[in-house]
């Protein structure tokens, strides 16, 4: 591969676009987990409103089980099947009230024990593009192609995840994740894109907040 | 001379490609036409396999119920066209026949399933349920302006006593979304609309007696005698059933059964 080729792609993966991050928790009582109990990442009801993408989600239940305080975590779409029909979009309960509500119903707390889930983990927010700007034409022909300019874009990607505890009903606390990222395309015949992976980010930081909050046992 | 079509492509590629020129709206209108021409007769066929409902944590009704399927419900079929130029097709198949078998089998001690041709009162009975599409509507991010694609199913759930009087008449409005992924949609698509099924099945297990009152129709048929003296039976002799017509679109009343 000529060495030029070589330097662009090296390029391409080692530089990024600029990113920020905020994370912040808010505990509204002692966490923890014993052995054999686990989590449950579930978005809340679009019938809410809400837009949080199906990818996130998996990336947050695949994140929350990497690292030294790894959890276990149950696939929310067994969650959801196992507690059917309490846990779907038009019924999940909406505050811990709905979840004292719901817990009193026969059956669902045998089978909440039965998974071993203490924690439901509530997400919310999404990622959308805020602005965008730049100048990038491209141009191809017969002899050959290429592109000049210069764009740039920038993402927002503001997560909340909403902790319940199961053993007692009650909320937990909150972690906010506010991350946002500013991507580069400048292109001199071949375009380099120098790209935030803000969503990413927003994952992987919101899952290590999130495991060290329920593997924490500090008090509130 | 007429430009071929990879001269046309050409044409695409340069006034499209330009960052500042594509914000421009008589630009975007031009690559909108353009793309128009190519992507016509563009669509998409999907195909929805047969929804599976997880057992619920209900308590069965202890009636016997007799269920008829209406023939739309072995072969349903919508299509739609996206700003007259991209058809979508959703083939349903049997997927309702087998959806309403299976709730009511988890709602009901006992169901009989009846065909369209069958007599049910070849049966005995406490209640006959018909289920019927009213509507079916779906839309795709080129329409919604966002990435995701939604399903609304309208069903009507036409009750009968065992004497074959119209004892209620439910509306139930259900709804499905579900991000794009991947480049067609389709499985997108085909998602969102079990999500409507079993939005339909959730409505339809936690709702359905409270709306409609029918665990009474287990003590046997309904007392038509204080129908008789409103002026709309009077008129209607024949069609004085519907003493009970409800539209439903909200959320599940979280009040204690």
């Amino acid at each position: 591969m000529p060495l030029s080729k070589v330097v662009v792609v090296a390029l391409t993966f080692a530089l990024g676009g600029c990113v920020t991050a905020s994370v912040e928790n808010d505990r509204a009582e002692t966490t923890g987990l014993l052995a054999g109990e686990s989590v449950v990442v579930m978005a809340k009801s679009y019938h809410q409103g809400n837009e949080t993408e199906a990818d996130y989600i998996k990336c947050v239940e695949k994140a929350l089980t990497r690292g030294s305080s790894s959890l276990n975590v149950i696939p929310n779409q067994q969650f959801i099947d196992n507690l059917f029909p309490w846990f779907e979009p038009r019924t999940a309960p909406a505050d811990t009230k709905g979840l004292v509500a719901l817990m009193g119903r026969p059956g669902v707390p045998a089978a909440v024990k039965s998974m071993g889930v203490r924690y439901i983990i509530w997400l919310d927010g999404g990622t959308e593009r805020v602005s965008q700007g730049g100048s990038l034409s491209c141009a191809a022909g017969p002899g050959g192609g290429g592109c000049f300019g210069f764009a740039w874009w920038q993402d927002d990607a503001d997560y909340e995840a909403s902790i319940w505890d199961l053993s007692d009903s009650e909320s937990a606390g909150t972690v906010t994740a506010d991350y946002s990222g500013t991507s580069f395309l400048p292109a001199l015949v071949v375009p380099i894109p120098l790209i935030a992976r803000t969503q990413a980010k927003a994952c992987n930081g919101l899952a290590k907040q999130l495991r060290s909050f329920i593997s924490s046992t500090e008090a509130t | 001379m007429r430009p071929g079509r990879a001269q046309i492509q050409q044409q695409i590629i340069f006034i499209c490609a330009d960052f500042d020129q594509l914000i421009a709206t008589k630009h975007l209108n031009r690559c909108f036409i353009l793309f128009a021409l190519f992507a016509a007769g563009c669509g998409s066929n999907v195909t929805v396999d047969t929804p599976t409902i997880p057992s619920p944590h209900i308590d069965k009704l202890p009636m016997d119920v007799v269920l008829r399927i209406p023939d739309e419900f072995h072969n349903f079929v919508h299509e739609e066209n996206v700003l007259g130029r991209e058809t979508w097709s959703i083939n349903l198949g049997s997927a309702n026949a087998v959806f309403f078998e299976q709730l009511f089998g988890y709602m009901f001690d006992n169901v009989i399933v009846l065909g369209p041709d069958d007599d049910a009162l070849e049966y005995t009975f406490d209640a006959l349920i018909e289920p019927k599409i009213e509507g079916f509507e779906f839309s795709v991010p080129n329409q919604s302006k966002t990435d995701a694609f939604s399903v609304w199913i309208r069903y009507r759930m036409q009750i009968f006593d065992s004497a074959g009087n119209s004892a209620a008449s439910w509306t139930v409005s259900a709804y499905g979304k579900s991000q794009k992924q991947g480049l067609g949609g389709s499985s997108s698509l085909q998602r969102a609309a079990v999500l409507a099924m079993r939005d339909a099945a959730a409505l339809i297990l936690l709702q359905m007696n409270k709306a409609t009152k029918m665990a009474a129709l287990a003590d046997g048929p309904i007392d038509l005698s204080h129908f008789e003296s409103s002026a709309m039976v009077r008129e209607k002799p024949k069609e004085r059933a519907s003493p009970v017509g409800l539209f439903a679109i909200g959320g599940i009343d979280n009040a204690t059964e």
